[in-house]
C-alpha cells in the first residue's frame, strides 16, 4: 500500500495559559510518498518529530494540518482501527494479563460485522502469524514470562494479525540488548520481505536505519532533512546535519573557506574546487576519504594509530577541526608513509562535502554536481520514492525567539533547504 | 584489642541500644496486644455453673476477683448460639449488610474512578468532593443521615408533623413516604438506609485506591487497544478491569473485613440501642454483640470475638483464593 | 470550511451564554422557591437540579469553545475530527459529567443539610415541607450547644487533651521503634518486625475484651490514662515510618558518625526532618483518630470529666428543656461543630491525609 503524506503538520498547543507562544511544532510540513511494499526508516535525534509522525499515520494523534493517504484513500480523519494499520509500541504494550495467544487474538476479536471471522479462522490466523514470527511455542505464556526479544515478536504478531495495509514500528529495537538488536533487526527485515507490507519504523540509531531500510528519512526538529536510499543519503548528504548524523565513525568537520577556486582548511590549501564562489564553508570529510601521502596537502599532528584488523585508524589533530580529533581510516599498507609527528593527507573528491557556513546546506563542486544530478534522475526514473521539503521551516518562526522551541529552532537553522 | 573483638563489642553495644529504643513499644505491645491474644483465647474457654441463675455462665472479671472458680469448657461458644437468638440476628444483619454493601460500593467506586480518570476539567474539584466523607466522623454524619431519613414525630399517637427531606423528595416524584428509621419502621427500610450510609462512607477510600490504580496504568495499553479496534466497552472489560484487578481485589478484601466489623454506622443512625425506637437490638451486629456482653460476661464476649475472627479469616482466605485465580499477574 | 467553524463557534458562544443565564436564574428561583415563593418544594427542587445541569453545560460549552478558538486562530489549523466522532465524544463527556455531578451532589448533600438545619429555628425545621434554604438564621443554637446539657466545651477540651498527649507520646514511641528497625542492627530484628506486622491482621475486638479487664484491674477506668496508653503503639505507623527511614541513604548516617554526632542527635537532626511528611501524616491521622474514637471511650471513660466528643455527641439528649420535643437544629449544630474541625484539617492537610490513607485502608 502506497502511503502519501501531504503537508503533514503537528503543533502541540502550549501547556500553560501564560505562555501562549510556547506551542511546540513537532512536525512541520512533512511531505513524503512511500512506495508499496518497502521498509522505511524514520531517522533523527530525539525530539525530531519522528514518533509524532508515526502516531499521526497510525491515527492515535490527530494532525494539526495536512493529509494522509493510504493508496488513494484519504485516511486523515479515520480512527486508528479503521485505517488498517498495525502498530508496534516501543515498550510493546502487550496486555500483561493475557497469554501470548490472547494478545494476538485480541484485535481479531474486536472485528465486527462482515469482517468478523469464525473462531476456527481466528485461531488459524493467529497460529499462522505466530509461526511467521516464530513464537508458536510460547502461545500459553504470559508476556512477563518471555524475553525482550520474544515480547517484541509477540507485539509484531499482534500488529500483523489483522493483515494491516501498513505496519508501523516505534523504536522497535531500543529495548533490546546489543546482541538481540542485531538479530531482531534481521528478523524484522525478513518478516517485512515475507509479508510485503509497507513498513515504517522509527529509530534514532542511524546504523540500524541504514542497515535494514529500503529508504530512510532523516528528520530534525520536525522538518525533513533528506530522504532516499540509505547509501545515497550517506554518499550525498544534503546538509551538514545529515552528514554529521550518518556514519560511524562520524564525519570529520573542519572550518574552511573557498577562495579563488581553492579550498582552504586553516592556512593550507587542501583541494582545488574550480568554479565555486568564494565563501566560508564547513568541510566534511568522511574517515575513509583520506589518503596518506608524503606530499599530502592537509597536515595534521599525529596522536595515535589504532589498528582494527584490516583497517587502520589514524588519529590526529588539526587546529581547524570541530571534532576533538581527526579520524581517518586507511588501509594497513599505507602506514609506511607515516614518519614523524606530522601526517599529511590527500583527499578523495567524493568523500569531501562542502557546506555553506551560513545556511549549512551543501555546496557542490567538481564532479559532485554531475553525480548528484545523476542520482536524482535515477530516483525519479524509479518513480517510487520522493520527498519534497522545500521551504519547510516557516520564516515567522524566527520572530518568536521568546519561547524555548523557537529559540532552539533558531539554533538549528541550518541546511533546511535542499535543491532538487 | 584485636579488630574482631572491637567489632563484637561495638555490635553488642548497638544491640543494647536498639533494645533500649524498642523498650517502650515492647512493653506496651506486650501488655495491650500480645497478652490479650492469649488471654482472650483463655477466657473464651472459662465458664462455671451459676446456681443463682441455674445456668452455665462465662468468665466474669469481677466475679473472678471475688473468688469465683472457673473451669475449662466450650460452653461459652454454645451459649453464644443458644441464649436467645441475638447472636444469630447479629450474624444475619452483619452478613446481609456486608453482602449488600461490598459489591455496590465497589462497582460504584469503580465507575466513579473511571469517570474521574477520563475527565480533565473540574477533576480536582470532583476528587475532593468524593473524598469528603472519608474525613468525617461516622457517628456525627450517621446522625445527619438519621435526620434526613427520619420524620419529626413528637407524639407517636398522632401523625408526624414532618416526614423529613428524603420523604419529601420521594413525594415530589409522586411516591409515598416511607418510615425509614423511626418507631415501627420495617426491617428492609432500616437496611436500605444503612446500606446507603455505609456505601456513602465506604466510597472515598475505594475511589482513592482505584483511581490511584487507574493512574498507574500505562497509557500505551489504551493506545494499543485503540489500534486493535477495541470499543470503549471492550477496552473497559478486557483491558482496564484486568489491569486494575489487584486493586479491585484489595478493595474487596478490605471491604469484607470492614463489613464484618460494621458497628459505628449503625450506632450513628440508630444510637447504641442498635435499632429503631421500640425495637432495640433489631439491627445489632457481631461487634455490637461482643460489646453487649463485655461488661458482665467476658467469656461469652471472647467466644463471640473468636467466632468473628474465624469468620473474617475464612472469608479473607476465600477472597484471596478467588483473587489469586482471577487477579492477573 | 472556515465559515462553517466560525458559525459553530458563534452557536456555542450563544448557547453557552444563554444556558448559563438560564441555569443561574433557575438555581436562584429554585433556591428562593423553597423560601419566599409558595412554589412548592418539589418544583423548586427540580428547578435547582435543572439549573445546576444547565450551568454545568454552559461552562462546558464555553470551555470547549475556548479550545476550538485556540485551534482556529492561534495555529490556523485545517485538521478536524469527523463530525460523528466529535458528537460521540461530546455525548460521552456529557454523560460522564452528569453522572459525576449527580453523585457529587449526593456526596455533598448530607453536609449541606447538616449546615442549613443547624441554623434553622425548631419551628422551621418541623415544617411539614422542609425548606432547602432557611427563612431565618438562628445562630444562637451554636451557643446553646456549648452551654446546654451537652456541654460541648468540656467535650472538646477532653478530646484535645487526649488527642495531643496521645499523639505526642505515640510519636516518640513510633520514632524510636522505627529508628531501631530501620537503622540499628540487633538479633532477631526481622523476626520481631514480621511478628509485629502479623498482629495487624487480628481484629481489634479481640484485644478490647482483655484490655478492658486489664485497665479495670489497673484501676484506670474513668481517667485520661485509659484513653491514651492502650493505643500508643500502632504497628502501622511504625511500619510507615520505618519504610520512610529506610529510604534515607546510609551514607548520611556514616557522615554524621564521622562528624561525631551521636545516634540520638542524628535521629533528631537528620532523620526526623527528612521524614517529616510521614510524621505529619501520622500526627493528623492520630489526632483524627482521637476525635472520632467512640467504642473504647464509651466503654471505659463515659463520665462527665473524661467523656470524649463523639461519645458525648451520640449520648446527648437533644430535647427542648421546656417542651420536651426533639431539637434537631441543636443536634445538627453539635454535629457541625464536631465535623468542621475535621473538614478544616482536611482542607489544610489534604496531601498528607490522602498519602497515609492510600497506603493503609485504616480509617482515622
Amino acid at each position: 500500500m502506497k502511503v502519501v503524506l501531504e503537508h503533514l503538520t503537528k503543533i502541540f498547543p502550549s501547556r500553560s495559559k501564560k505562555e501562549k507562544n510556547a506551542e511546540v511544532v513537532a512536525v512541520n510540513d512533512f511531505n513524503l510518498e512511500i512506495p508499496d511494499g518497502k521498509l522505511i526508516g524514520l531517522l533523527g535525534p530525539s525530539g525530531c518529530g519522528k514518533s509524532t509522525t508515526l502516531f499521526m499515520i497510525s491515527g492515535l494523534q490527530e494532525p494539526t494540518g495536512g493529509k494522509i493517504y493510504f493508496g488513494d484513500d484519504d485516511v486523515t480523519k479515520l480512527a486508528p482501527e479503521n485505517r488498517g494499520i498495525g502498530l508496534v509500541f516501543q515498550n510493546y504494550a502487550l496486555y500483561p494479563h493475557m497469554t501470548v495467544q490472547q494478545n494476538i487474538l485480541f484485535p481479531l476479536q474486536n472485528l465486527k460485522g462482515k469482517e468478523r471471522l469464525s473462531k476456527e479462522e481466528m485461531l488459524k490466523r493467529v497460529s499462522e502469524v505466530a509461526k511467521l514470527v516464530q513464537i508458536d511455542e510460547y502461545m500459553n505464556r504470559k508476556p512477563s514470562e518471555l524475553s525482550g526479544g520474544q515480547q517484541q515478536r509477540v507485539a509484531i504478531a499482534r500488529a500483523l494479525v489483522k493483515m494491516p495495509r501498513v505496519l508501523l514500528l516505534d523504536e522497535p529495537l531500543s529495548n533490546l540488548d546489543a546482541r538481540l538488536r542485531l538479530q531482531t533487526r534481521e528478523e524484522i527485515r525478513r518478516i517485512q520481505r515475507d509479508t510485503q507490507i509497507t513498513t515504517i519504523f522509527v529509530t534514532h540509531d542511524q546504523e540500524e536505519a541504514m542497515s535494514i531500510s529500503d529508504y530512510i528519512v532523516v528528520m530534525k526538529l520536525g522538518v525533513v532533512m533528506q530522504a532516499g536510499k540509505p547509501q545515497w543519503v550517506y554518499d550525498d548528504p544534503a546538509n551538514l546535519f545529515v552528514a554529521k548524523f550518518l556514519g560511524t565513525p562520524p564525519i570529520n568537520v573542519f572550518k574552511g573557506k573557498v577562495q579563488g577556486g581553492k579550498l582552504y582548511i586553516g592556512e593550507e590549501d587542501v583541494f582545488d574546487v574550480p568554479g565555486v564562489e568564494d565563501q566560508d564553508v564547513y568541510v566534511g570529510i568522511r574517515p575513509e576519504g583520506f589518503l596518506l601521502s608524503a606530499e599530502g596537502r592537509l597536515s595534521c599532528t599525529l596522536s595515535g594509530v589504532d589498528v582494527m584488523g584490516r583497517d587502520v585508524s589514524v588519529v590526529s589533530t588539526n587546529g581547524a577541526s570541530f571534532n576533538p580529533v581527526v579520524r581517518s581510516i586507511i588501509s594497513a599498507d599505507e602506514l609506511k608513509n607515516i614518519s614523524g609527528d606530522t601526517v599529511r593527507f590527500n583527499l578523495k573528491e567524493h568523500k569531501v562535502f562542502l557546506f555553506n557556513r551560513e545556511t549549512e546546506s551543501r555546496v557542490y563542486f567538481g564532479g559532485q554536481s554531475a553525480a548528484h544530478a545523476e542520482k536524482l534522475a535515477e530516483m525519479e526514473a524509479e518513480g517510487t520514492f520522493h520527498a519534497s521539503h522545500e521551504g519547510a521551516l516557516p520564516r515567522e518562526a524566527d520572530d518568536k525567539p521568546k519561547t524555548e522551541t523557537a529559540a532552539s529552532r533558531k539554533r538549528g537553522l541550518f541546511g533546511r533547504k535542499k535543491s532538487r | 584489642m584485636s579488630r574482631k573483638e572491637k567489632t563484637v563489642k561495638k555490635k553488642s553495644k548497638n544491640q543494647w541500644k536498639a533494645w533500649l529504643y524498642l523498650t517502650p513499644m515492647l512493653i506496651l505491645l506486650l501488655v495491650f496486644t500480645v497478652w490479650p491474644i492469649f488471654n482472650t483465647v483463655r477466657i473464651s474457654f472459662l465458664c462455671r455453673w451459676n446456681p443463682d441463675l441455674g445456668a452455665i455462665v462465662g468468665y466474669n472479671y469481677s466475679d473472678a476477683m471475688n473468688g469465683a472458680k472457673y473451669q475449662f469448657g466450650i460452653n461459652n461458644f454454645i451459649n453464644v448460639f443458644t441464649t436467645g437468638d441475638s447472636f444469630l440476628t447479629a450474624l444475619g444483619n452483619t452478613m446481609l449488610l456486608t453482602v449488600l454493601t461490598v459489591p455496590i460500593s465497589t462497582m460504584l467506586a469503580l465507575l466513579i474512578a473511571v469517570a474521574l480518570n477520563s475527565i480533565k476539567f473540574l477533576k480536582k474539584f470532583f476528587q475532593t468532593v468524593f473524598f469528603l466523607p472519608y474525613v468525617t466522623n461516622a457517628i456525627a454524619i450517621g446522625m445527619v443521615f438519621a435526620a434526613m431519613f427520619g420524620m419529626v414525630w413528637p407524639n407517636l399517637a398522632r401523625p408526624p408533623v414532618s416526614v423529613g427531606i428524603i420523604n419529601t423528595i420521594i413525594e415530589a416524584f409522586g411516591g409515598k413516604y416511607i418510615n425509614w428509621v423511626d418507631s415501627g419502621s420495617s426491617y428492609w427500610a432500616n437496611i436500605a438506609v444503612l446500606v446507603i450510609y455505609i456505601v456513602w462512607n465506604a466510597l472515598p477510600f475505594k475511589i482513592l485506591v482505584l483511581l490511584g490504580g487507574l493512574q498507574n496504568v500505562d497509557k500505551q495499553y489504551y493506545d494499543a487497544a485503540k489500534v486493535d479496534g477495541a470499543s470503549r466497552w471492550r477496552t473497559f472489560w478486557r483491558v482496564t478491569v484486568p489491569l486494575l484487578s489487584p486493586m479491585i481485589a484489595y478493595v474487596v478484601i478490605t471491604g469484607f473485613i470492614g463489613g464484618f466489623k460494621e458497628y459505628t454506622s449503625i450506632v450513628g443512625i440508630f444510637g447504641d440501642s442498635m435499632g429503631p425506637y421500640g425495637a432495640p437490638g433489631k439491627l445489632n451486629t457481631m461487634v455490637g454483640f461482643i460489646y453487649d456482653s463485655i461488661d458482665n460476661n467476658q467469656g461469652k464476649a471472647s467466644a463471640a470475638a473468636l467466632i468473628l475472627f474465624a469468620i473474617i479469616f475464612v472469608v479473607t482466605m476465600i477472597n484471596m483464593y478467588v483473587s489469586k485465580k482471577k487477579v492477573h499477574y | 470550511m472556515k465559515d462553517n467553524r466560525k458559525s459553530y463557534v458563534g452557536l456555542r458562544l450563544t448557547a453557552g451564554i444563554l444556558l448559563g443565564t438560564a441555569g443561574a436564574c433557575a438555581v436562584v428561583v429554585g433556591m428562593l422557591g423553597f423560601g419566599l415563593f409558595a412554589l412548592g418544594t418539589w418544583l423548586s427542587l427540580i428547578l435547582v437540579c435543572i439549573g445546576v445541569l444547565a450551568l454545568a453545560l454552559a461552562v462546558w460549552s464555553l470551555l470547549l469553545l475556548a479550545k476550538i478558538e485556540d485551534k482556529l486562530f492561534a495555529t490556523g489549523a485545517t485538521g478536524e475530527i469527523s463530525r460523528r466522532e466529535r458528537a460521540q465524544k461530546t455525548l460521552v463527556k456529557a454523560v460522564l459529567y452528569l453522572f459525576l455531578s449527580v453523585l457529587a451532589l449526593a456526596m455533598i448533600f448530607p453536609f449541606y443539610w447538616m449546615l442549613i438545619s443547624s441554623v434553622k429555628t425548631v419551628e422551621e425545621y418541623n415544617l411539614a415541607t422542609p425548606t432547602l434554604w432557611p427563612h431565618e438564621f438562628r445562630w444562637s443554637t451554636y451557643l446553646a450547644a456549648f452551654t446546654g446539657s451537652l456541654n460541648l466545651g468540656r467535650l472538646f477540651l477532653n478530646t484535645v487533651i487526649v488527642g495531643v498527649v496521645s499523639t505526642l507520646l505515640s510519636l516518640v514511641v513510633t520514632v524510636l521503634s522505627a529508628y531501631a528497625f530501620a537503622r540499628l542492627e540487633f538479633k532477631g530484628k526481622n523476626m520481631l518486625f514480621a511478628a509485629l506486622l502479623a498482629t495487624m491482621m487480628i481484629p481489634g475486638e479481640l484485644f478490647t475484651i482483655t484490655n478492658y479487664i486489664t485497665v479495670s484491674r489497673f484501676g484506670w477506668l474513668h481517667t485520661f490514662t485509659v484513653l491514651i496508653v492502650p493505643f500508643l503503639v500502632s504497628v502501622f505507623y511504625i511500619y510507615l515510618l520505618r519504610q520512610n527511614f529506610m529510604q534515607i541513604p546510609n551514607e548520611l548516617y556514616l557522615a554524621a558518625k564521622v562528624d561525631g554526632a551521636s545516634d540520638l542527635k542524628y535521629l533528631w537532626k537528620v532523620m526526623i526532618p527528612l521524614a517529616s511528611p510521614t510524621l505529619i501524616s501520622i500526627t493528623i491521622l492520630k489526632m483524627m483518630g482521637s476525635w472520632n474514637s467512640y467504642i473504647w471511650p464509651r466503654l471505659v471513660a463515659n463520665d462527665d470529666l473524661h467523656r470524649l466528643v463523639t461519645v458525648g455527641l451520640r449520648g446527648a439528649d437533644f430535647r427542648d428543656t421546656l417542651t420536651q420535643l426533639p431539637d434537631f437544629p441543636l443536634q445538627m449544630a453539635a454535629v457541625v461543630l464536631v465535623t468542621v474541625p475535621l473538614l478544616l484539617v482536611f482542607i489544610l492537610f489534604r496531601k498528607y491525609i490522602m498519602r497515609g490513607v492510600s497506603r493503609s485502608g485504616i480509617k482515622g
